[in-house]
């Protein structure tokens, strides 16, 4: 074969470089909007851009975040997970009900530590068990998945509601604490673990074979079944990581708020996590794991931005809701004419 | 027979650089049954395209009851009584077969409220027209593909149709149902009505058809009265040429012991009973049957799809059990499925996906994660070898034309290195050109050392390419033949055979 | 005849009604008794209406989540732009300004849909945020309890009386008639005029419905025009039957309803659904949530309890589902 001189125009290359770092044109309009609302923002009120806005954006949006990612991995199925918000609240209750009832109150540091990590393990299991439910329910029962994850939100829900009585649970270890407080080279802790799991997953996606397969599932399951792949199998192992990322999740919520509810989040964190799998275009086969991060940021941006500006306004909390619906209809529809444009 | 209803004249049409209709001239009359055959690709489904009005001919005319056109619009066809049955049929799964039947009178009469007693006197009136009943509160999902097309035809009379093109129809009936659709064209014929009867079965055409059109890559070969005209004939002009096997060099094949396959007894409820049979290395046996002789269901069986009830398979003179695509896998055991779309590609995904889906874990680092470098050229490398043309293998599949499609499905299996290949009508929906490489590529295949199961009722296929032909009845096997010990017709007559003894059980 | 019946979705519903009703007489025959009847009716009229507004998109194949948010929002607005104007008459004016508005809303859902060619449910998972979000910020983020004079005794104004040992007074609500009324409307709707059975085509084949001549579009706007005005009505009514105007009202509710109209036999790809279903899903959601109560369960774990029941609900359909599709395996069954 013939090697022709490779000269490659700076379109061709930026495109090749694009592609090497999974950027795509809903990227690029993500990162346009998140570049015009801090502009925005900043313009408005510098306190925006302060270090302690940052860092305190820094500790609220992981919990979000890693929930989205939970939801992602089984959109990319063609599925979808309602019971994300009602596993990470399972967890953290069983994981309080364990640090409550178990670990003795004069406990010594070291002791305390181990107390914790089993705390967190139990609530990591909770994850993993729940998991097995879903993938269970709709790998190899075959039940669809609104409906099976619908079932299990009730189902999961309910267990605390049993546990708790309603209420909330408090009372944990201070040193739990530290996961939700501390910062790490002067990062949050809880924005490192967002940050490390949104890279694994996105390995974890475009990397590994059980990704592959996870996303040509996905495109249509019936030729992955042609395929060999094994559907139950794989619906399976999405839905209990699904499952672990959601208790992680909880992890979080547990030590920020230091208890344990099951009214947290309750269904609007549900729908915010489809939200943002909307917003960063995430479909049945395909999805990108930069577009959900990107997303996540632009929704915390508006949630502080707004709250800044509207400080002292009666329920200007609430501004963030109005403006996220506003935000998602404009993208659809800047997405309509950019495809139809794409089409013609 | 009647006055001229439709003409074409010097219809042609290109795609791009492909010329898909060349100076092609139709007339049908009155009453009259006109069959337009060809193989795939000959260009049979642009022309009813261009009658229909959902294409725009380059050149020609086009007359309807004596209406000239330049192009057709789908409401000046419809207009003027044109109605074409697709395979699809366009009905609704949900709703009764009387309001399937009744819909399209019902919103073309503008009336905002539903009487439900006339929706059931149109659907009977529209059944009565072809002598049919059948329950009208049925929903349609639940009836056999015949009703459902009985349906469609009752729906295309009552929207005054005077024309009525089908395409395909017989492909997913049985003997006894294509008879029952045979006595209905009749009916219709009485009646004055014309059928334009799209098929390449040739026995069919042989029983049906007033005239026979054959086109052959887009041109018109053959236009004449159908009495007395031989199958032998009629396939002469489709192909173009007298099929000469001995042309053909097929692989030599290694007679060793124990057989690479080997079929004992297998049986699966509804599906098939008792085969057995063996397949050899560098062997291409053609398994063949009219649609419901237990062939696609023998070849799912063997895939782990639906895992045979009782009975035994051998690899290599070892017993396996195959209960799943994974097992056969495990036994090297690969399946190019008949339905390309749904069950064998990803549409959306791009071409070197679906390549190396089957090989996704060969590609694993030490670290355990994917090369995507290595799983990109491996791809690239079986786009070459297989001639796929394609600017990039990041393309979506969907891009591609049918056969281009084929030899993705195909390199799908060939990367997992298979041992035997089960291939269920691998030239469906591929144009001639295609068709003839992939053939080549099958001979190829044997001779690399692969075992093919070929499933096809395209017999020129199975003569290209078998060395052994099992005939496939009521889920039996009911015959062998030898390449070069049996002529097309001879198949022909065997296939036929079968369907009568089926249709006069 | 009878056999159809007996074979049909919406009589394995009503056996199970029938079962669970039998199951909790038994363990507590304080629940056969007029005032849980009248009980477990009032507290279903709003689902009743939200999940018939429902129904129909769900037949064309839409998920839709944004009902519960235009409910509140014209109920919420209404009222405290009524209010504002010290307005002090009955409860007329308030259906007919949320009705309005939820028409407009409807149509806003609609118009993205069609126009804009996306997704039910991604449209109606943004019109749901907005607007909360906007009801909590522009009207108000309080509930309000400051009701008309005009209003006042319609909380109980009910069709019939009767005198329970326990409770006391107790009846069954006047607004029960709505429920009939928009029940027969919407199963007339769907069965008697062309634009209803444009729903179940649309439903079950999207393309031959277009090129059997139904205007979609026009068809989609209407569906959701429905679901706005009977959204309304809902979020009214609950307003007064509650004696307070909510700002989130039904915030976590919509998969309640969804999960009903579904086990009423709608089909979540589209093509399927009735009325009659819908009505007995509404019911046997809440005769579980209402009656658990009746059974000795405790409070706290009656959610469990549902959960349960919700698993096996959906389960058995799935399993029962896949048996048909093993015996019926491929297309080319052998034909005898």
């Amino acid at each position: 074969m013939t090697t022709r001189p490779k000269i490659s125009l700076p379109k061709e290359r930026l495109t090749s470089f694009f592609e090497a770092a999974y950027i795509d044109s809903q990227t690029l309009q993500l990162i346009g909007v998140f570049f015009v609302l801090v502009i925005f923002f900043a313009a408005i009120d510098k306190k925006f851009l302060s270090s302690q806005s940052i860092t305190s954006m820094g500790f609220q949006l992981p919990e979000l975040g890693i929930l989205s990612l939970a939801m992602m991995l089984t959109i990319l199925t063609g599925g979808i997970n309602l019971s994300v918000n009602a596993t990470s609240n399972l967890a953290a209750v069983l994981a309080g009900f364990f640090m409550l009832k178990v670990v003795p109150p004069d406990a010594t540091g070291v002791q305390m530590v181990f107390y914790i990590g089993i705390a967190l393990l139990i609530a990591l299991l909770v994850g993993l068990i729940t998991g097995i439910i879903n993938g269970f329910l709709i790998g190899y029962i075959g039940v669809n998945p609104i409906l099976a994850t619908l079932a299990t939100m009730t189902f999961f829900t309910g267990i605390s509601t049993g546990l708790t009585g309603g209420a909330t649970v408090t009372g944990f270890p201070e040193s739990l604490a530290v996961i939700g407080h501390e910062k790490l080279l002067g990062i949050p802790i809880p924005f490192i673990i967002f940050v490390l799991l949104t890279i694994l997953t996105h390995y974890l996606l475009y990397r590994t074979a059980f990704g592959f397969k996870l996303r040509m599932l996905g495109s249509n399951p019936v030729a992955s079944e042609f395929s060999a792949i094994e559907n139950k199998v794989v619906l399976m192992k999405t839905y209990v990581l699904s499952g672990i990322l959601s208790a992680i999740t909880g992890i979080l919520i547990m030590s920020r708020t230091m208890s344990a509810a099951i009214e947290y989040g309750t269904t609007t964190y549900v729908l915010l996590t489809i939200l943002i799998s909307v917003l960063a275009n995430v479909v049945s086969g395909f999805g990108n794991v930069i577009n959900v991060f990107i997303s996540i940021i632009i929704l915390q941006i508006l949630s502080t931005g707004f709250h800044m500006i509207l400080a002292g306004i009666r329920g200007s909390s609430f501004f963030k809701d109005f403006a996220w619906g506003v935000l998602l209809i404009l993208i659809f529809i800047v997405n309509y004419f950019v495809y139809q444009r794409k089409r013609s | 027979m009647g006055e001229e209803i439709l003409r074409v004249e010097h219809i042609s049409k290109r795609f791009g650089g492909v010329v898909a209709l060349d100076d092609v001239s139709l007339s049908i009359r009155k009453g009259e049954t006109c069959c337009l055959v060809g193989e795939n690709g000959s260009g049979k489904s642009t022309l009813i395209k261009i009658i229909s009005g959902v294409y725009i001919p380059d050149e020609g005319d086009i007359y309807v009851n004596s209406h000239h056109y330049k192009k057709l619009t789908p409401i000046e066809s419809i207009h003027e009584g044109i109605q074409v049955i697709y395979q699809d049929f366009s009905l609704f799964p949900n709703l009764t077969v009387a309001e399937n039947i009744a819909i399209n009178e019902q919103v073309a009469s503008g009336k905002q409220l539903v009487n439900w007693k006339e929706i059931q006197d149109i659907a009977r009136e529209g059944l009565a027209k072809i002598n049919i009943s059948l329950p009208l509160d049925a929903i349609v999902e639940t009836l056999s593909t015949a009703d459902r097309q009985l349906i469609a035809i009752a729906k295309a009379l009552l929207a005054k149709g005077r024309i009525i093109i089908m395409d395909e129809p017989t492909t997913a009936l049985t003997q006894k149902e294509i008879k029952a659709l045979f006595k209905v064209i009749n009916e219709l014929k009485s009646q004055g009505i014309s059928i334009l009867f799209v098929s390449h079965k040739l026995s069919e055409v042989t029983e049906i058809a007033d005239r026979t059109v054959i086109l052959r890559n887009g041109k018109k070969v053959m236009d004449q009265d159908a009495k007395g005209l031989e199958i032998r004939t009629m396939e002469y002009y489709m192909t173009g040429r007298e099929i000469d096997t001995s042309a053909i060099t097929f692989a030599e094949v290694t007679p060793v012991t124990p057989p690479l396959l080997r079929v004992e007894n297998l049986n699966l409820s509804h599906g098939f009973f008792n085969v057995s049979f063996e397949l050899r290395q560098n062997e291409v046996l053609g398994i063949t049957g009219l649609l419901g002789s237990g062939r696609t269901e023998l070849a799912l069986s063997l895939f782990g799809m639906l895992p045979a009830d009782s009975g035994n398979i051998y690899i290599k003179g070892n017993r396996v059990e195959i209960k799943s695509p994974t097992d056969a896998v495990r036994h090297g055991i690969g399946y190019v499925p008949d339905d390309r779309i749904t069950q064998g590609l990803f549409l959306d995904q791009s071409i070197s996906n679906n390549i190396v889906v089957r090989v996704i874990e060969g590609f694993k680092t030490k670290a355990g994660l994917l090369d995507n470098r290595t799983k990109s050229e491996q791809a690239s490398q079986w786009i070459r070898q297989l001639e796929i043309k394609t600017p990039s293998g990041e393309l979506p599949v969907k891009s591609l034309s049918g056969g281009n499609q084929q030899r993705v499905v195909l390199a799908k299996w060939l990367a997992s290195n298979p041992k035997i290949l089960i291939l269920n009508g691998p030239t469906v929906g591929v144009d001639v050109g295609s068709k003839a490489e992939i053939h080549e590529l099958i001979r190829t295949l044997a001779k690399q050392g692969i075992g093919i199961l070929l499933i096809s009722d395209d017999i020129p296929e199975l003569i290209q390419t078998c060395h052994r032909i099992l005939l496939m009845r009521a889920g039996k096997i009911v015959g062998e033949f030898h390449q070069g010990e049996i002529t097309e017709q001879q198949l022909y007559s065997e296939l036929i055979a079968g369907a009568l003894a089926e249709s006069s059980r | 005849m009878l056999r159809k019946v007996i074979k049909s979705n919406e009589f394995v519903i009503f056996l199970i009604l029938v079962f669970l009703s039998l199951v909790v007489g038994t363990i507590n025959p304080a629940f056969f008794s007029i005032s849980t009847v009248f009980d477990i009716l009032r507290a279903a009229i709003v689902y009743f209406i939200m999940a018939f507004g429902l129904l129909p998109i769900m037949i064309a194949g839409g998920i839709d989540i944004s009902f519960v948010a235009i409910a509140a929002v014209t109920s919420y607005a209404t009222h405290m732009l009524l209010i504002k104007y010290g307005y002090q008459g009955g409860i007329v004016p308030y259906y007919l300004i949320a009705c309005t508005m939820g028409l407009l809303a409807g149509l806003l859902n609609g118009f993205l849909v069609t126009r804009f060619n996306l997704p039910v449910f991604n449209v109606s998972l943004a019109t749901f945020t907005m607007w909360y979000g906007f009801n909590l910020f522009f009207v108000g983020a309080t509930s309000n309890f400051d009701l008309p004079k005009g209003t006042v005794g319609y909380y109980a104004k009910f069709l019939i009386t009767s005198q329970d040992p326990l409770v006391g007074t107790t009846g069954l609500h006047e607004s029960i008639l709505y429920v009939v009324v928009i029940g027969i409307f919407i199963w007339w709707f769907l069965k008697y005029t062309t634009i209803g059975r444009g729903v179940y085509a649309i439903g079950g084949n999207r393309e031959v419905a277009i090129r059997s001549g139904f205007n979609v579009t026009m068809i989609m706007l209407v569906i959701f025009a429905i679901m706005g005005i009977l959204s309304a009505i809902a979020g009214v009514t609950q307003a007064f039957l509650s004696r307070y105007f909510n700002p989130v009202i039904f915030i976590g509710q919509p998969l309640d309803v969804l999960a009903a109209v579904i086990l009423g036999g709608a089909s979540v790809t589209g093509g399927r659904g009735s009325v009659i279903g819908t009505a007995l899903g509404v019911l046997l959601i809440q005769l579980i949530n209402r009656t658990l109560i009746l059974t000795g369960i405790p409070v706290e774990w009656q959610k469990l309890v549902l959960g349960i029941i919700l698993i096996l609900f959906t389960s058995i359909p799935a399993l029962r589902e896949r048996r048909i599709k093993r015996m019926g395996h491929t297309t080319e069954l052998l034909q005898e």
